[in-house]
């Protein structure tokens, strides 16, 4: 849709230029490899005349009276402007762009915009940035390249999901993952966690249906002043990706091939002591979790008696955790083809990604189908759209601490040779396994495991029409729809379901949108310079989700994975998910003599998940922008580009669905200890029963709102070497509508409401540099920093904190609590003094009680940095990027696991040394005296604190080399007596390198995958190291 | 996309799609008993019969939480789902409601079991927690942060703070089971299959219960309730009258105690403790091949506190098909016959009401063997063979000790009723755990307020330890 906009606004400048006698021409190439640019815009400054080059980089121009001066940008290249002097051949090198000082960007709504028009902070990563990086998830390619986002995969499993969050957490409740739209398409990224997330899968967000190869650039739209003509969805900011086409091949047709392969290692398993085995208080007990046994070598323990009675050599497996794991695999290929001139074009792209995870039995494979063409008809029409069919399929083993191979695989003891062992039973296909109820690891990922099947279309209409040459209509019409078909598998023997269990789940999600655009243009309004473009929209949106699925239990046939063969079907649901909304805006913009910028823009939202009294809400937004050394036409040497741009803006935010009202659901009894489920089968008889949902109504609800300002600098120094791009920005959130805890006595466990106040300030700070620019040789760097300080301001008069929605353990609540940041952990904290030293138990020599309800840990980082090296020599370009994530902490099961169970290398030191634990004992008269008691090694580190306890919380800094790649591309000279026109071979490398002070393995981990709960493993999947070669190829 | 530009006039019903088609908003009242009933019986019998079964010497911890408790160690973080879930965001909401749907209906039936079973379920809150919500709690939206009652004030109300007590609610709901009613319960009381005589014998009984667990502290008032009770001559007087809760033989539809004990990853954590064992081996007691399982043909228990290595899972002593049901049936006995007759009993002696405390203690016995499975044969016979055991002796104090420790065994699989009466009377006598730790090494007398409830209620204080007794326990 965007390339017929920006053909509208080709056609409009060509339509209101007048008939004159001058005319340039010319040719527009690459500084780096003189070729010519396609598709670059021309202007002639301070008028709207203009055209484009085409295949061959050239134009043709007829000049208006009055103009002097020439325009030349393109995407990804930067702006150049050359004066006339009576030339009639004006030819011009075009840079890529350093930085985005200047050059045009996709901004809401597809609009292509210069970006020194703009009030408002984007980003534009190129795709060839984010392809043929070791990396078949699109966001994870992202990181470390965005200024003022953060992203945090959620583990190493394939197709799982990526958290993102773009300037931090404006809401307490509602979605926080920006809003994604794929070539104007409205592209759903939920990962839509079907079971307890404590327990069970990783299923990916959907944004793993794109391939990073199809993509040509990525905007980061960051405010709600660059977005608010998306609406409320936008307000956690938009991802705006483009994908490859055959724009601006004129004439040509081109064929790309890219293929790859890569491998993958499970990376920063936390290192491990080998003095001790199986056992505990120095005891050999064979079915121990414990790494508390004798010493390797005391006499009388060279061979042991395993659980099963057979004579063992009693030794450590120093790699009896690593060999769990496998080398995993990841072939990636595509082929596009693509075609056409400006008015008539078309691309087709057939991707492929095959991944084999580290885990063995895990895998996630993407094959899509995507064409696209736009044409323009006889009569003047614009048609344009694209239809791409993806067919995504995952499969992971189950995670959790009860019950799943990863609960288990932290508790192996040193003495225990996990992958050798044999497990199997071969008469019942159950396992042996030394610990009593829980299931051997390796049967656990064979036997107890998630499919997840996505059939997924998606696809836009568009069409154009310029009434007038100052008038143009459009229509859009976008639709996004798949199935995912899930089953998880738990198979006769599994810990959790002995008897087996299948959940057959089918999900369906739709989203329908249609877009009316009317665009008006008046140049030399009222004043000579001042030029004005009104936009005018509505839009109506649909969303839809379905879901129906059954359980069943005791599975007759074992091995059999049919939901048919359970003898008991514990649940069957079904539900329906509907949401509506009618928006309508307009955006004012005015550019004076191209420094001086003003955007005005407004919409009014209408939402069928609000009271139907009060279910319309209006927000504007104005930007401004002005560079001045342009209105007062200073050049320096030094500084080069100067821009200051300032917003302010408001985005509002509608309900869930059925938010309104309270209800009944069917009922459930229990925990993970035993449950119930209704319809309840008594004495052959089926009872259905109900209960009061959990949640009370209102009918009251009012839409959340986001406010906030942000201002910025963009300098360029030294002819734009050397970039600095600063932005301060300020958000307050209010009026929230959330789910508040409430008091369990109260009968229900949360009320809908609006409440509260939270504040987002943070600082973005981009720095763009070209130290070293030679004719064969250059070197590029990007710095990211990005930090934000969140706060919840207020929740509720008499609340001062209060669950997020979603599953926790008890006592491990993360949390909204009034003066910290968004999704603190809330939990027991070790008893302290009141000067502050940890109280120790004089009978005992351990820590008393600890106190439960306060903040024990906090996953927001202080802030975050990327740092990206590019070297280009002749063929060869080497790319490298370090990143830093400072700050945060991380609430570690795992790491809990092995520390109490005496695995890690730190509680193999001086184990037969008695130790004291730091703190003090309170005396009688209430003074304190050190604590003096000696204590075990056994009980010195199990008594630093179990799964619900402050001793679960880690430091998350991390220093990383995220990626390098180096990529060769064949001399054309080489190619030209053959079909190819490009040939580049690479190798790249992910995750490579990683230091973690404060964590002894990798901290990038988040088990309950992407969504507002953050910061926890809670027996998570660890994370990858992947590198692999990959070829490009184009005819 | 019915709304287009030139028709948004239609907007208004385009938007119009915000009723919820997932979930009702009201529902008959014969869907919220069955729900209810099923909360109250995990009420008892879910995570709190664990941890109870466990400080009671009758279960021992090989694993997990039981381990914790084993050792007297109990916090915050415990039974957390038991209150919000099971207790009052379960059972007792559902009363709730559902004593608001019948009224409107005049469905007097179900108001009246409703209120019975609404005390029966706040008696296991305060006997656990002690002070809780009462009389501001299950109002939703009006009270988010209700006030603690004290227990006294739970048991015996107080007009003046608007307090109802217990009695008076069960006397209530006794009062609109005598109303006629627009529509009875069937099959969905799965404790009498809607035979209301049967729940007027159990809210009677429900008072006797309600007043021997306030006998200590206020025997006035035990007495005169219990008086009352005897004079009105409609309490449970047979086992098939027990209030117990039936489940079913399915997963999903099992008794809670049968799936942590045999379908659960939990079913590891625990095993038959050898003193429970030993205790009626004591006693030649005919009732322990029927109430412990022996897969390998002998008694393979481990000791309360025991910090070795826990036998093999299926060789395990566990809670037989007489607590669990022979696949799940259970029921989850919370009121029954042999309870009524020890109650009886001990109130004899103890406050002087009517009735012969000998022949009330043998019939406790007696009823609780035959549930069992034992013929009333063998009873006489075990009754002949060991007259000490079935004859009271001594002091009054001594009887009672007699009394609470055959009711000690008889309540096996019912390990809150056996705390309450530890707790209350001080039997029987349990010997110290092995590691035990706690706050002072003692045995717990109640349960640690929950986190949650600490962090969303100011009204709970935040620094009661399981070593705090209760009101009624002065023992």
């Amino acid at each position: 849709m965007k390339k017929l906009l920006f053909f509208t606004f080709l056609m409009l400048f060509g339509w209101i230029a007048q008939a004159q006698d001058r005319i340039v021409t010319g040719t527009v190439t690459a500084s780096e490899d003189g070729a010519p640019i396609p598709g670059v815009t021309v202007v002639v400054k301070g008028s709207n005349t203009g055209t484009n080059t085409d295949a061959k980089g050239t134009y043709r121009l007829t000049l208006p009276a009055n103009g002097t001066t020439l325009v030349f940008s393109a995407v990804g290249f930067g702006r150049k402007e050359e004066e006339i002097n009576g030339r009639t051949t004006i030819d011009v090198v075009l840079q890529s762009s350093v930085e985005s000082l200047n050059e045009v960007v996709v901004t809401a709504q597809g609009i292509e915009r210069d970006t020194r028009s703009l009030g408002y902070a984007t980003q534009n990563v190129n795709g060839s940035a984010l392809a043929q990086r070791s990396e078949p998830n699109v966001l994870n390619t992202l990181q470390g390249k965005v200024a003022g986002v953060n992203i945090t995969s959620s583990s190493g499993a394939p197709g799982a999901s990526t958290n993102i969050n773009i300037r931090g957490i404006t809401s307490f409740n509602g979605s926080n993952q920006p809003l994604v739209v794929v070539d104007g398409i409205i592209f759903n990224n939920d990962v839509d966690n079907s079971q307890n997330t404590l327990f069970g899968s990783q299923p990916s967000s959907r944004l793993a249906d794109i391939s990073p190869e199809s993509i040509e650039s990525i905007n980061v739209l960051k405010g709600p002043a660059a977005s608010v003509l998306y609406g409320s969805r936008a307000s956690a900011g938009v991802i705006v990706i483009t994908t490859k086409s055959g724009k601006g091949l004129n004439g040509k047709t081109e064929v790309t091939f890219n293929s790859s392969v890569n491998w993958q290692n499970v990376a920063y398993l936390p290192k491990l002591q080998n003095q001790y085995g199986q056992g505990t208080q120095n005891n050999y007990v064979n079915n121990s979790t414990n790494s508390w046994g004798p010493a390797f070598g005391t006499p009388g323990f060279e061979t042991v008696q395993n659980f099963r009675g057979e004579t063992v050599p009693y030794r450590a497996y120093p790699n009896n955790i690593r060999d769990f794991y496998k080398t995993g695999t990841m072939f990636q290929n595509a082929l596009n083809i693509a075609g056409g001139d400006q008015n008539n074009n078309f691309a087709a792209t057939i991707s492929s990604t095959i991944q084999n995870g580290v885990v063995r039995e895990s895998d996630f494979d993407r094959h899509s189908v995507q064409v696209g063409g736009n044409s323009k008809l006889k009569n003047g029409i614009k048609l344009g759209g694209t239809i791409t069919y993806v067919k995504s399929a995952q499969k992971n083993t189950l995670m959790g601490n009860g019950g799943s191979a990863f609960g288990q695989i932290t508790r192996i003891p040193r003495s225990y040779d996990l992958v050798n062992t044999p497990y199997l039973d071969p008469l019942t296909g159950e396992d042996f396994y030394f610990v009593n109820g829980q299931n051997h690891p390796l049967w656990s990922i064979q036997n107890t495991f998630f499919n997840s099947n996505v059939d997924r279309v998606f696809g836009n209409l568009s069409v154009g029409y310029d009434i007038t040459n100052w008038l143009n209509v459009s229509y859009r019409v976008t639709a996004d729809t798949y199935t995912d078909n899930r089953k998880q598998i738990q198979r006769v023997g599994a810990a959790r379901a002995p008897q087996g269990q299948i959940d057959e789940d089918l999900r369906f999600r739709s989203e329908l949108n249609g877009d009316l655009l009317i665009n008006a243009k008046k140049n030399d309004l009222f004043v000579q310079g001042l030029n004005a473009n009104l936009l005018l929209g509505q839009n109506l949106n649909q969303r839809s989700y379905r879901e129906s699925g059954v359980i069943s239990e005791s599975l007759a046939i074992p091995g059999f994975d049919n939901v048919g063969v359970g003898s008991v079907f514990t649940k069957s649901y079904a539900s329906t998910n509907r949401r509506r909304l009618v928006g309508h805006y307009g955006q004012l913009s005015l550019d004076y003599k191209s420094y001086l910028f003003l955007e005005l823009s407004g919409r009014v939202d209408q939402s069928s998940t609000l009271p139907k009294e009060q279910n319309a809400y209006f927000y504007p937004s104005a930007a401004l922008s002005f560079v001045p050394l342009e209105a007062f036409n200073v050049k320096t040497e030094a500084v080069s580009y100067l821009k200051v741009r300032g917003n302010i803006a408001r985005v509002g935010r509608d309900a869930d669905p059925y938010r309104l009202q309270s209800f009944f659901t069917s009922a459930t009894f229990g925990n993970n200890v035993a449950d119930i489920t209704f319809p309840l089968n008594v004495g052959g008889t089926s009872l259905p029963g109900f209960q009061p949902d959990g949640r009370i109504g209102s009918t009251n609800l009012k839409p959340e709102f986001v406010n906030s300002f942000e201002v910025g600098l963009n300098v360029g120094f030294f002819n734009n070497r050397l970039g600095v791009d600063f932005t301060y920005f300020n958000t307050r959130s209010t009026s929230q509508i959330f789910n508040v805890a409430i008091s369990n006595s109260s009968g229900y466990d949360t009320r809908t409401t609006n409440i509260g106040e939270m504040q987002n300030k943070g600082i973005e700070l981009q720095l763009s540099a070209t130290p070293i620019r030679t004719s064969s040789f250059k070197w590029d760097v990007l710095l990211n920093f990005t930090r934000i300080r969140n706060k919840v301001v207020a929740i509720s008069e008499g609340v001062n904190n209060s669950n997020i929605t979603g599953d926790s353990f008890s006592g491990i609540a993360p949390s909204i609590a009034v003066g910290y940041p968004y999704g603190v952990i809330i939990g027991t904290a070790n008893a302290r003094t009141e000067s502050g030293e940890l109280l120790v138990n004089p009978n005992t020599g351990l820590f008393v009680p600890g106190i439960a309800g306060q903040v024990i840990s906090n996953p927001q980082k202080d802030w975050v940095a990327g740092l990206t090296n590019n070297f280009s020599y002749k063929g060869f370009t080497l790319s490298a990027l370090v990143d830093v994530n400072k700050g945060g902490q991380l609430y570690s099961f795992s790491q809990v696991d092995m520390r109490n169970a005496g695995q890690t290398e730190i509680t193999g030191v001086d184990r037969n040394q008695p130790r004291i634990l730091p703190g003090v004992i309170l005396n009688a008269d209430g003074t304190t005296r050190p604590n003096n008691i000696q204590i075990s090694a056994q009980s010195y580190w199990q008594s630093l604190g179990g799964l619900a306890s402050q001793g679960a919380v880690f430091d998350a800094t991390a220093y990383r080399l995220r990626e390098v790649a180096l990529n060769y591309a064949l001399p054309s000279s080489l190619l030209s007596r053959t079909p190819f026109g490009n040939i580049s071979i690479g190798v790249s490398g992910r995750n490579l390198w990683m230091y973690a002070p404060g964590f002894p393995s990798d901290p990038e981990i988040n088990t309950q995958g992407a969504g507002n709960i953050q910061g926890l493993d809670l027996n998570g999947i660890p994370t990858t190291r992947n590198y692999g070669v990959n070829l490009r190829v184009t005819f | 996309m019915a709304c287009s530009v030139v028709a948004l006039s239609s907007c208004s019903d385009y938007l119009d799609i915000n009723q919820n088609p997932n979930n009702p908003i009201t529902v008959p009242p014969a869907t919220l008993l069955p729900s209810g009933l099923a909360g109250s019986a995990f009420s008892n019998a879910n995570d709190l019969n664990r941890f109870a079964s466990v400080i009671m010497s009758v279960t021992a911890g090989a694993n997990g939480s039981p381990v914790t408790w084993d050792r007297y160690n109990t916090d915050g973080s415990d039974f957390g789902n038991q209150w919000r879930f099971e207790i009052y965001g379960g059972a007792l909401i559902n009363y709730q409601k559902l004593i608001e749907v019948a009224q409107t209906s005049n469905s007097n039936a179900y108001v009246g079991i409703a209120k019975i079973m609404k005390a029966y379920t706040f008696s296991i809150a305060t006997d656990v927690w002690g002070d809780v919500p009462y009389s501001q709690a299950l109002q939703g939206d009006a009270n988010t942060q209700p006030r603690l009652d004290t227990q006294k004030e739970i048991y015996l109300g107080d007009n003046a703070k608007g307090i109802q007590s217990l009695f008076d609610l069960v006397k209530e709901g006794l009062a609109d089971l005598e109303k006629t009613s627009s529509t009875t319960p069937g099959s969905d009381d799965i404790v009498y299959g809607g035979t209301i005589e049967n729940w007027k014998k159990a809210g009677n009984t429900l008072l006797l219960k309600l007043a021997l667990q306030i006998s200590s502290v206020e025997p006035a008032k035990a007495k005169s309730i219990i008086d009352e009770v005897i004079q009105g001559n409609d309490f449970i007087t047979t086992n098939a009258q027990n209030l117990a809760v039936n489940f079913g033989s399915q997963v999903g539809s099992q008794s809670p105690i049968y799936t942590y004990t045999y379908n659960s990853s939990f079913s590891t954590d625990q095993l038959i403790s050898t003193r429970f064992v030993t205790l009626l081996q004591g006693l030649k007691d005919p009732r322990l091949p029927l109430f412990v399982t022996r897969p390998t043909g002998n008694y393979v228990t481990i000791d309360n506190g025991f910090a070795g290595t826990p036998p093999q899972a299926a060789n395990r002593s566990m809670f037989s098909s007489y607590v669990t049901g022979e696949n799940g049936e259970g029921p989850v006995r919370l009121i029954t016959n042999w309870q009524r007759a020890f109650i009886l009993a001990e109130s004899a002696i103890r406050l002087g009401t009517a009735g012969d405390a000998q022949k009330l203690y043998e019939e406790g016995i007696r009823t609780s063997m035959a549930s069992a499975g034992i013929s009333d044969a063998d009873i006489s016979a075990y009754f002949t063979a060991n007259p000490t055991v079935v004859t009271l002796a001594g002091s009054n104090e001594e009887k009672i000790k007699q009394i609470i420790t055959q009711k000690y065994i008889s309540l096996y699989g019912n390990g809150l009723e056996q705390w309450n009466d530890w707790r209350r009377t001080g039997y029987p006598t349990l010997a110290q755990h092995q590691n035990a730790v706690g706050v002072d090494g003692t045995r717990p007398v109640r349960a640690r307020y929950i986190d949650q409830e600490i962090a969303r209620n100011p009204n709970f204080p935040n620094n009661i330890l399981q070593n705090v007794r209760v009101w009624w326990d002065v023992n």
